[in-house]
């Protein structure tokens, strides 16, 4: 296999590298272009700037979750408790905030401590129990929806004006929600690409024991990357106060599979080390386009996911072709 | 001449334009024991891969047993009796040696339910083909290595092979495993069974070998049988380079004390080690597997914690620096450790060579968090030149280099790290002869610059040739030291093996 390796890179490596590390991107735009054609030809309302807008808000709130929870599959770690968080942060906010505009920042600040007390205790879980992450975060889901549902079963608290105005600013036709998740792509790309940080996310992912004798700050690193993706958790908590304008105790489930849905797409592996948010990115758009389309052109919703689960096989699987 | 078992004309193969085998015959006799040597990439894995049907030749005939193979599925090769046994053994660690050996192709009585009484008494006979008893209810998982291979073995005689190829089969056992080994294939060998051994090392061919053939850069460079071969027409067959050159040799007086530790322990099988390190020494490390020797190591580094006693480096000016608890630590005291295992524990190797090289030195070589990529760059292209790695760029995944080029990534990133001490532990392993002989280079200059290094290594020619002294370890302790001079292998093997026992002796 060593060999075999050896001889195709000295060959066409180039090219095989190329095509195994940027296969998955390159197929999931192609996947969206083909969305996106579909839509314009069989739809007229699916490129109105109304609706474009909609789908870049609807997959901000998908993609910045999912930004976290690929740094954490980086790690080959998972977090199965961003819906549960999510649920339990727009509850939270929303009873803190209580309408009022003073109570914003306490609101803010509230849910952002939540949001890294939550990951310090998976952190503290996974690296000194030595509990698995997926087990960690599956008891974690359970719970903080217990939690939840304990808060509320119904709608609580109130968000501010300024809150619910914030979903529906704009700046020239992107919505804000869109462009900060825009810049929170770019700002994964950066850290990944020149900080220490994102090389440590990498080496811990890579291999853990390699990364332990090589020095790398492994427990921290892993401290922090799980404090990461709840934080981006606890963020999209209070996005979605700012779009319900209550606490809606129905928000959040589901959303850990979506993102890792969306971040497997893109090409990312799930047992660690190798990343993409350009894919991961396209994985988001690709499920917030077809979820889009699907509506507008009046599919039912069973079909929905019998369609989105088929995109999700085929992406994978053509990949797979070729990076083999 | 008698009969072929197995006759391989004009095998042809490349990958991606890359000519890896040329032109390449290889002829073997019923119950015959062929060495096929050459250094990594030289082609014997492909050939054989072609032979077990992994691979399929571009030209070349096959004849097996008489008959013109053509194409043919792995499965219908294994019935035909070749069995390949590779150096990452193929077993499940969960199931029993028994189940292990008829993996597949378990007997069911009428009603489909396994008959575990055949399967064990089948087992026990063929263990007993190979002269070894093994409980073959324990899990594999619960054998050493050495057994584990012999798992494979009885596996392969399961299927009646008349033909097995042993992949490297000593890279993973210690001395006394390998007299086992050696054993076993001269027990098959009386039974009639035709073995091709493949290895680095050349001693162990002299050992089995009837015959042996080299191939180098995808040819075969000669064939001839043992008796017209000796050890320094191989080497310079193999690698174009005569014998004396592998150890090189340079005087150089014993420097101030480096490391030391005291009776340290681990929660391990180490129990009591005291050692000294001066600058610019090798200090060998030789022993049986399992008998502590990467225990010491790792509980030196700080991977494993001490139970008793304490490591401390010693500083420039002779004051002792504070004892560490991690590896990050050790790294930033200047100790590094070159792990046993490469792929499990010395390299990404899913990642790129920047990745590995730079990884310990993140923090030098960045500000404010952020990596400077000149300095990452200067980095790089320093170590590709100095240890003369052979690589496409700097971005190229690890695991696409050869096993010596991997090793000297494995060695750049320590030694970017600027270390006093370095511990390599069997750093040779799975290289092949040329780069070999440009580590033993480099350790030498190492050395030259006052570096203290601890070689951990399982071949003695290796311990001896390189160690200015050598410490035998055996069931976690000290058996013994000796200097440069009484060195030899009798001597290293009596202490492995008897321990304390043999210094009374």
């Amino acid at each position: 296999m060593n060999a075999l390796g050896g001889i195709l890179n000295a060959g066409t490596g180039g090219r095989v590298q190329f095509l195994r590390r940027n296969g998955p991107v390159i197929m999931v735009y192609a996947f969206i272009l083909l969305l996106v054609f579909i839509g314009a030809t069989q739809s007229e309302r699916f490129l109105s700037e109304r609706n474009l807008a909609n789908v870049a808000r609807q997959s901000a709130f998908l993609g910045i979750v999912a930004l976290g929870q690929m740094l954490v599959i980086l790690t080959a770690g998972i977090d199965l408790s961003v819906g549960s968080l999510v649920k339990v942060s727009i509850l939270v906010s929303a009873i803190v905030m209580n309408g009022e505009s003073a109570n914003v920042l306490p609101a803010i600040l509230a849910t952002l401590a939540l949001g890294v007390l939550v990951g310090m205790i998976h952190g503290f879980l996974i690296n000194e129990l030595r509990i698995a992450p997926f087990i960690v975060t599956l008891a974690s889901l359970v719970i903080l929806k217990g939690i939840g549902l304990t808060i509320s079963s119904s709608p609580v608290g109130k968000a501010s004006r300024e809150v619910m105005m914030f979903y529906v600013q704009k700046v020239g036709p992107l919505p804000v929600i869109a462009l900060m998740f825009f810049m929170l792509v770019i700002l994964t790309m950066l850290l990944l690409r020149y900080t220490v940080f994102g090389k440590h996310l990498v080496a811990v992912g890579g291999n853990i024991e390699v990364a332990h004798l090589s020095g790398v700050p492994v427990k921290r690193t892993r401290y922090a990357v799980y404090v990461l993706c709840s934080l981006t958790a606890a963020v999209t908590g209070l996005l979605w106060l700012s779009r319900m304008g209550v606490g809606d105790p129905a928000i959040g489930d589901g959303i850990e599979l979506q993102t890792i849905t969306a971040v497997i797409i893109g090409g990312t592996s799930l047992f660690g080390g190798r990343a993409s948010v350009l894919g991961t990115l396209g994985g988001v758009l690709l499920l917030g386009i077809s979820a889009n389309l699907l509506v507008m052109l009046g599919v039912s919703q069973f079909i929905q996911g019998l369609i989105q689960g088929i995109i999700i096989v085929a992406a994978v699987a053509l990949y797979k072709q070729e990076g083999d | 001449m008698s009969q072929a078992i197995l006759e391989m004309r004009g095998i042809c193969k490349s990958f991606a334009g890359v000519q890896a085998l040329k032109d390449v015959s290889f002829r073997c006799q019923a119950g015959l024991v062929y060495g096929l040597v050459g250094e990594n990439g030289a082609g014997k894995s492909t050939l054989m891969k072609i032979l077990a049907g992994a691979y399929k030749a571009d030209a070349g005939e096959i004849i097996y047993k008489g008959m013109p193979r053509h194409s043919a599925s792995t499965g219908e090769i294994i019935a035909s009796g070749i069995s390949i046994i590779y150096q990452e053994l193929a077993l499940v660690p969960q199931m029993s040696v028994a189940e292990n050996i008829f993996l597949g192709r378990e007997p069911r009585n009428a009603l489909g339910i396994l008959d575990l009484g055949w399967l064990r008494a089948r087992a026990e006979e063929l263990l007993s083909r190979l002269g070894v008893t093994l409980d073959t209810r324990s899990p594999v998982s619960e054998l050493t290595i050495a057994q584990q291979q012999l798992v494979e073995i009885a596996k392969a005689l399961s299927q009646d092979a008349d033909l097995i190829v042993m992949d490297e089969p000593s890279a993973i056992l210690a001395g006394g495993e390998l007299d086992q080994l050696f054993a076993i294939i001269a027990a098959l060998k009386a039974q009639g069974v035709t073995i091709v051994y493949i290895s680095h090392r050349l001693e162990e061919v002299f050992r089995i070998a009837d015959e042996v053939t080299v191939l180098k850069d995808g040819e075969v460079v000669d064939s001839r049988p043992i008796q017209q071969l000796d050890r320094a027409t191989l080497v310079r067959l193999m690698v174009g380079r005569s014998l004396e050159e592998i150890f090189p040799q340079t005087d150089h007086a014993q420097g101030e004390l480096r490391l030391s530790a005291e009776g340290i322990a681990t929660d391990s099988i180490l129990d009591g080690v005291s050692l000294r390190l001066h600058a610019g020494e090798i200090l060998g490390i030789a022993g049986m597997v399992g008998s502590g020797r990467t225990e010491l190591a790792r509980a030196l580094f700080g991977a494993d914690p001490l139970t008793q006693g304490e490591v401390r480096l010693v500083g420039e000016s002779l004051q002792q620096l504070p004892q560490w608890k991690t590896p990050s630590q050790a790294i930033r005291a200047g100790l590094v450790l070159v792990p046993e295992d490469r792929k499990s524990q010395g390299l990404f190797t899913a990642l790129s060579v920047r990745v590995n090289i730079t990884i310990p030195i993140l923090s030098r070589l960045s500000r404010l968090g952020i990596i400077r990529r000149a300095a990452e760059e200067g980095i790089v292209t320093g170590a590709r030149q100095r240890l003369s790695i052979v690589m496409n760029s700097p971005d190229q995944e690890t695991q696409y280099l050869s096993g010596g080029n991997q090793q000297k990534v494995v060695l750049a990133k320590w030694l970017e790290t600027e270390p006093s001490v370095i511990i390599l532990d069997e750093p040779t392993r799975g290289v092949d002869v040329g780069a070999k002989f440009e580590i033993y280079k480099l350790m030498r200059q190492l050395n030259d610059r006052g570096i203290a290094i601890i070689m951990i290594s399982s071949e003695l020619p290796e311990i001896i040739g390189m160690s200015d002294r050598i410490l035998v370890m055996n069931d976690g302790r000290v058996a013994g030291e000796i200097s440069r001079a009484e060195a030899d292998e009798e001597r290293i093997i009596e202490l492995a093996t008897l321990g304390a026992e043999a210094q009374s002796a």
